[in-house]
């Protein structure tokens, strides 16, 4: 019997072999499992055992994009308040909790969610599955915590922007020149006033409106036993009340026909710089993926033709940077999205120059099919890539990725399927892509000019 | 032991049975703890003097090459800061086979980049590639290590992007504070000169870096860390073919620094801003010192993690800041304390009598166990992930490596972490964080800042 298994493995390895010649690369699959409590909290479970770690994420379906109109930053100076209080942890116990048994912890306002998440030694589970919950099933905060937080917010609000030469360069910026629709175009960091201006009834009303099971997903990475995780989870979380969800506004971006300027002067910046963005085509086409390529073709690391152009050859500045969606990665957003280049240079070159280098670049794109090699290397490196947010940050990349597809997918097996759609995209529809996206009245520039 | 677990477990069922009267419920503690044990790492040297190590980890196929050599801005002279920086990006920019470009595309080609980072003490090549890829990698990482040809048309380049970089960097106030803090630490000394000036950078030419490179590339300088998915023989193997032949090169270069704590207060003005950012610390043991360990505990408890009493106090109590955050900072056989806060200009005066409030207070008194256990827990909890992640190993692996500590440092840093006693804490702050020593860095609104230190007639310090 023994004998007969090592056999037959031994001659799929040989068979494994043989594939191998053909198709090198060895296909990663994230073991998932997934299902829904009675209060339509989703609930992704993933195992890894390679450390004796666990990683819990919350998602909540609530981003910046459809905070309150009178209220811009609110989606994120609530995310603040989740931190202040709950039935059972008082102000600074939630941090305790996880601190005191060996844990990190972190919330952040996304486009279209808010999260929250613990990485933790895997035998506190149980902590932190009841810590979440606690917080799901109400907050108790006082007027008092939501003047501190509204310092704290303040201050970050500061030190990232307003005390930071090229502060909200391009991230913050360039969606608020680029996007028509509110819900994309507004300071999502928030006006100074209106993050001044939040009262309690606006966290209580937030909270009613967006914080429940049935707006939510759970997942959980990492050293865990499936079982064991399951009765926690029903224990914890399944007497929490769904609720009524607002119907979803509208988010749609008209399309762009007319290229777009805007300049702004920064009296911090010592140098100019220059950011430039498209409106990208709807997540899950098979244009979002070849955009997903272009993006590696033109942008991304030394290799990329924009790097070649503007540094190797022409000298213009030392680095390009780039990416779909700057405050993520081209997964986890559910909206309309940019794709952002951007770069410092110096006041001997005009940033008219420099675009008309990047235009040369870019028609050569739309202009003739991708040569095989450099797509084939650019889904070598999206591969990687892909790779490398799934291992970040300690199976945090991967719950990301994870919620995500829950989230806004109601798929979180998408994850293994990733890699086949990058496979899929020929040079043809690369061209088309940017043919129709990489027009310039597809295309917003930003300027920063330092004052001095 | 068993003792205290079953008074925990008796604290619980009580804690239930309160629910049902409506109280408050306590969290649940969790289950046994599971072992952790540090992937096993193997170590060997070259005939050269090159040493390797390799460690398996994770299930992702991928691998990361960090080759670490013993030179950066610690080996640059009066004259030629930057020079490591400028000798360190152009290894990249084109070697005996390949131009910049085919080294860009290679690397691309397995799925990765190859970047150099330049550091005080070390210099960092990294590579991190698709796993099916790693004997390619090592022999273009190779290749840049031992055969880079610094041609002037790069050389020029570079200089120009070093020189938007520096101001870029100085128009930063972080930046701006952290250099005038590491000037009073550091003095003349190389660790205290962090920016060049735009003469020294137009000055730099290309027999000035090929000394440079001459002088302190070599394998008696070179570790070389292997992490990830991998065929050890593979790797081995290629390691050895690759660069068994490189010059042995210079022994490494050492140059501890003089340190001595002063007081000193330095004001940087930047007209309205917002806020003032703030550097204060003073030079402490370092990592070889038998009492580091008990000052990295006390600096956590201090302001080193989120729940820690300085940033309780100012950001969670009081709003004054949003990051605030303490470290120990440490080079080869020298390190200091740092405390660093952006806080609101009208607070500033009051932030700072909080920091050295907390100071104080923790010299006057120990801290409680329970805060002390919740401290080593939490550095404990962090160890491991310091061990889980390709990239988080290789550090720990070369921090051991670079201060030269003992070989089980790494294996029994958890049980000198829970050694500690509250007593040990408090002793340690009086005798390491002395807050009459300290240098205090507030880049930010002169003016107002001034105004309200001479209105704070209790921060002693400022007198």
């Amino acid at each position: 019997m023994r004998i007969k298994t090592i056999l037959l493995s031994f001659f799929s390895f040989v068979l494994l072999l043989f594939n191998g010649c053909s198709e090198p690369e060895s296909k990663f699959q994230v073991p998932i499992e997934y299902y829904k409590l009675d209060n339509g909290l989703k609930v992704v479970l993933s195992q890894d055992k390679t450390t004796p770690i666990v990683t819990v994420a919350v998602y909540y379906n609530i981003g910046f994009r459809i905070e309150p109109k009178d209220r811009t930053g609110f989606a994120h100076l609530f995310e603040h308040m989740m931190f202040q209080g709950s039935q059972n942890l008082p102000k600074g116990e939630f941090d305790k909790l996880i601190n005191y048994n060996g844990g990190i912890l972190n919330g952040s306002t996304r486009f279209d969610f808010t999260n929250y998440f613990e990485i933790m030694p895997a035998h506190k589970l149980e902590t932190i599955l009841w810590a979440e919950a606690d917080r799901m099933k109400g907050l108790n905060v006082t007027q008092e915590n939501l003047t501190n937080q509204q310092g704290v917010v303040v201050n970050e609000v500061k030190v990232n922007v307003l005390n930071q030469p090229y502060g909200g360069f391009p991230w913050l910026d360039l969606p608020q020149y680029a996007n028509t629709n509110w819900f994309n175009s507004h300071n999502f960091y928030g006006d100074l006033e209106d993050i001044e201006a939040a009262n309690l009834t606006d966290v209580k009303s937030f909270f009613d409106t967006y914080y429940s099971p049935n707006n939510a997903v759970l997942v959980v990475v990492g050293d865990f036993e499936t079982n064991e995780a399951k009765n926690f989870i029903k224990k914890y979380f399944e007497n929490i009340p769904s609720s009524e969800l607002p119907p979803k506004p509208d988010l749609k971006e008209p399309k762009q026909e007319q290229e777009k300027f805007a300049s702004n002067v920064d009296n911090l910046a010592s140098r100019p710089a220059l950011a430039f963005a498209y409106h990208v085509p709807e997540r899950n086409t098979p244009e979002y993926f070849a955009m997903g390529l272009l993006n590696q073709i033109l942008v991304a690391g030394n290799d990329s033709k924009l790097y070649q152009k503007l540094v190797n050859d022409k000298a213009v500045t030392g680095n390009v940077s780039g990416g779909i969606n700057l405050l993520g990665n081209m997964y986890n957003y559910n909206g309309p999205m940019l794709w952002t280049v951007y770069l410092f240079h110096d006041n001997s070159v005009t940033s008219d120059s420099i675009m008309a280098l990047v235009d040369d670049a870019f028609n050569e794109i739309i202009e003739n099919p991708i040569d095989q090699k450099t797509l084939d290397r650019a889904k070598v490196k999206i591969r990687s890539e892909f790779y490398d947010e799934v291992d970040s940050f300690y199976g945090f990349g991967k719950a990301d990725l994870l919620a995500s597809y829950a989230l806004f997918e109601d798929n979180p097996n998408k994850i293994n399927s990733i890699e086949d759609e990058f496979k899929k995209v020929t040079p043809e529809l690369i061209q088309k892509t940017a043919k129709e996206f990489l027009r310039n009245s597809n295309r917003t520039v930003l300027t920063i000019i330092p004052n001095k | 032991m068993k003792k205290i677990k079953y008074i925990i477990k008796t604290l619980l069922l009580f804690s239930v049975l309160s629910v049902l009267f409506a109280q408050n419920e306590t969290p649940p503690i969790g289950s046994e703890p599971k072992n952790f044990n540090l992937p096993p790492s193997q170590t060997f040297n070259l005939d050269n003097g090159l040493s390797v190590t390799t460690v398996q980890f994770g299930n992702i196929p991928k691998v990361t090459i960090q080759i670490k050599i013993r030179v950066g801005n610690l080996n640059e002279g009066e004259n030629e800061i930057w020079l490591a920086d400028l000798t360190g990006d152009l290894l990249t920019e084109g070697t005996e086979k390949y131009s910049a470009e085919q080294i860009a595309e290679k690397a691309a080609e397995m799925g990765g980049e190859v970047n150099v980072s330049t550091g005080l003490d070390q210099t960092t090549i990294t590579g991190s590639v698709l796993s099916e890829f790693v004997p390619d990698l090592i022999s273009l990482l190779a290749e840049i290590t031992q055969r880079p040809t610094f041609n002037e048309k790069s050389i020029d380049r570079i200089k120009k992007d070093l020189l938007r970089s520096l101001s870029i960097q100085k128009s930063q106030p972080q930046n701006i504070a952290n250099e005038s803090f590491s000037k009073a630490i550091y003095g003349d000394h190389p660790y205290g000169r962090m920016y060049p000036t735009e003469e020294m950078i137009n000055g730099f030419d290309r027999a000035k870096v090929v000394d440079f490179y001459t002088n302190n590339f070599g394998a008696k300088r070179t570790h070389i860390f292997v992490s990830g998915v991998f065929n050890e023989d593979e790797v081995n193997n290629s390691i050895k073919n690759n660069f068994s032949t490189w010059k042995e090169g210079n022994d490494i270069f050492i140059n501890v620094p003089e340190t001595k704590a002063q007081k000193d207060l330095i004001i940087i003005d930047r007209k309205d801003a917002p806020q003032s950012t703030l550097y204060l610390g003073l030079p402490v043991i370092d990592p070889s010192d038998p009492n580091y360990i008990k000052l990295s505990v006390t600096n956590t408890l201090l302001g080193g993690y989120f729940s820690s009493r300085i940033t309780t106090n100012i950001r969670e109590d009081k709003g004054y800041t949003y990051s605030p955050r303490s470290q120990i900072s440490s080079r080869y056989r020298s390190a200091y304390y740092l405390q660093v806060a952006d806080v609101s200009t009208d607070v500033t005066a009051a932030a700072l009598k909080e920091i050295f409030y907390e100071i104080n207070h923790l010299q006057d008194e120990a801290p409680t166990e329970e805060e002390l256990n919740g401290v080593k827990n939490y550095i404990a909890g962090i160890f491991v992930l310091q061990n889980s992640s390709p990239n988080a190993i290789i550090n720990q692996l070369n921090y051991v490596d670079l201060h030269n500590l003992n070989n089980d440092y790494l294996n029994t840093y958890v049980k000198q972490i829970y050694s500690v006693t509250p007593e040990e804490i408090k002793e340690t702050a009086s005798k390491y964080l002395k807050d009459k020593e300290m240098t205090l860095v507030i880049v930010g609104d002169e003016a107002k800042v001034k105004k309200q230190l001479s209105e704070y007639g209790e921060l002693k310090f400022i007198e």
